[in-house]
């Protein structure tokens, strides 16, 4: 099992600066799946019953060289400290070098306190001008076999693609506005219509409050908004009649799952849509990043988390 | 009945519109609890542009409404379940105009207000408030873990003083948590613009402390932008427009604590004398 890399500067930033400080909000270890093509970082995947979240980069958005082998068809998964993945790379992007290496290594090393033993470790290697710095980022031993086959397999089912995904407004103002709901209630009612409406709904025994965000872009299976003089004039009116129409989903889950996805704004996506399973067992948030200076969607470049949906009883 | 009682006034002219429909009651009263209401006006200031927040009341379900639409086609909207309230809020006379003597009243700059109750906490227990007439003066004096003793003199210190009533000496005790209360939250906007506080106290040592609120309508807006002068009448607070006529963008926080019921050994009450 070999592993062995050299960033470029683009994967760099992209890590640094974007995704590695949003990531470390979701949870503060993932699973890192390496394969011949691919870089994967995953949350909550395998276990865990939180917000899923799955960043894929093609190996060449991060890495100038890319050596990898195994036994298993070319993949390697292990889990990383993000904190520590982040703090290793930033100080190796601080020697100012011509290159930072990476690579899976095993070293004697203290486990427990006393026993010596060969740990798994994610090796940073940078060389400077005048010194080189050397940190060594401990991770779990490699995942088995099965193990990682089961990432494979999440990776490749897709859960079932919601048939309507609706374009999100603003990421951070809308984060701003969920994390003022987060002090009214524990639980958001959450809605998107085939028309292009986007509801947030925080229900208590005192209070009701919530936002509609109406006319927005509609991935799917969308539906001409009929203006009718006997549309209902509240949002919930409105909401309802859509459920009714068959036009609408409609799911209720955390509100500290809903504000800790809306973190991924850290990435600057520059688009973000949102969508229910077509089970309702989960919401979907996915993020497009386009190339530099176009409208193209690069497609080396993947992130989209799932939000569980509480049970309605 | 509560030792301490906290309200806020809004004129009417704060609002951009303002519909009233007499019903049964004068007075429509209503309670809410103030967390979910404070919780749910934050959650529109997301809101971008200046579009009016729409308060209505009742609802279907004798509910509260709020509703904000803004140009983007965002539509915030919250019910908050009223109830009646369980005690009706004493409505304090302080007897203004009336035969009775009049309240003694003076007042200063709310920061230095703010100042002189923070600087009180250490003694903690209870505070003290004597106000004489000659030379006029007040103390706020703190006894418990050592004394303290803050003198504010009207003749010496003009820059702090608004104003200052007193034709007979007063002294009255009050629980320091109940003191603090009435200045632990002035608005920002008060302490900036260097306004002031009113306190007055009656004879049974009913003590009113009464703080400005700045707000800043669009019609004083395009005035230039520049805050309202402001001052205390002997009825109570109003703003100028310089000509002299009171204007009525005026909303004011006032709180009214009740004395310790003990009464103070030495000149605890209001005894009339000139001392």
């Amino acid at each position: 099992m070999k592993f062995q890399a050299i960033f470029n500067d683009r994967g760099v930033n992209l890590l640094e600066k974007r995704f590695l400080p949003a990531l470390e909000k979701v949870g503060k270890t993932c699973h890192l799946y390496l394969d011949r093509k691919h870089v994967i970082f995953l949350h909550n995947v395998l276990h865990g019953d939180g917000v899923q979240a799955i960043t894929q980069f093609g190996k060449d958005t991060i890495f100038a060289e890319y050596r990898i082998s195994s036994q298993n068809a070319g993949r390697i998964a292990f889990t990383i400290d993000l904190g520590l993945f982040l703090r290793a790379l930033r100080s190796s992007v601080s020697m100012d070098g011509d290159v930072c290496q990476v690579k899976l290594v095993k070293k004697r090393a203290r486990s427990s306190g006393v026993t010596e033993k060969a740990l798994p470790f994610l090796t940073f290697e940078s060389k400077g001008h005048k010194s080189a710095v050397v940190q060594d980022v401990p991770i779990s031993q490699p995942l088995t076999r099965g193990a990682v086959q089961e990432l494979q397999d999440v990776l490749e089912s897709g859960q079932g693609l919601p048939q309507t995904l609706v374009l999100l407004p603003a990421l951070g103002q809308l984060q701003g506005h969920v994390d003022q709901l987060k002090n009214v209630g524990d639980v958001l009612d959450l809605a998107v219509t085939k028309c292009g409406d986007f509801y947030l709904r925080v229900n208590t025994p005192f209070v009701s409050i919530g936002t509609e965000y109406r006319g927005l872009k509609v991935l799917g299976d969308k539906v001409t908004p009929q203006s009718s003089v006997n549309e209902p004039v509240n949002p919930s009116g409105r909401l309802r009649e859509a459920i009714n129409r068959g036009e609408a989903h409609s799911v209720k889950v955390a509100v500290k799952h809903f504000a800790k996805s809306l973190q991924c704004h850290l990435t600057k996506p520059d688009h973000s849509f949102i969508g229910v399973s077509p089970n309702e067992s989960c919401v979907l948030l996915m993020f497009q990043y386009f190339h530099s200076g176009s409208w193209e969607v690069d497609e080396n470049l993947h992130m989209h988390y799932r939000i569980p949906v509480l049970d309605s009883g | 009945m509560s030792s301490l009682q906290a309200r806020v006034y809004f004129r009417k002219e704060l609002f951009k519109e303002y519909h009233f429909r007499r019903g049964r009651q004068r007075r429509p009263r209503f309670g809410v609890s103030l967390s979910v209401l404070i919780d749910c006006l934050s959650a529109f200031t997301f809101s971008s542009g200046n579009m009016g927040l729409e308060l209505r009341y009742p609802g279907p379900d004798m509910q509260l409404l709020l509703k904000l639409m803004d140009s983007n086609r965002i539509c915030t909207d919250a019910e908050i379940r009223t109830r009646i309230p369980e005690t009706t809020p004493r409505e304090y006379d302080f007897n203004l105009g009336g035969d009775g003597p009049q309240p003694l009243s003076f007042a200063i700059k709310s920061a230095a207000l703010k100042e002189i109750i923070e600087d009180l906490e250490w003694p903690g227990s209870s505070i003290v408030l004597t106000v004489h007439p000659d030379p006029p003066r007040v103390t706020f004096r703190g006894e418990g873990h050592g004394d303290l003793q803050i003198e504010l003199f009207y003749n010496a210190q003009s820059d702090l003083f608004i104003s200052f009533q007193c034709d007979r000496r007063a002294s009255f005790r009050y629980k320091y948590k109940h003191l603090k209360a009435t200045t632990a939250n002035i608005p920002a906007s008060i302490v900036k613009d260097n306004r002031g506080s009113k306190l007055t106290v009656n004879d049974n040592g009913l003590l009113r402390v009464q703080h400005m609120i700045s707000i800043r309508s669009s019609s004083s807006s395009t005035a230039g932008n520049q805050p309202q002068p402001q001052f205390f009448t002997s009825q109570g607070l109003g703003t100028t427009t310089g000509q002299g006529s009171p204007m009525p963008r005026v909303s004011y926080t006032e709180f009214f604590v009740m004395p310790e019921e003990e009464p103070l050994s030495a000149g605890g009450q209001m005894d009339g004398e000139a001392s």
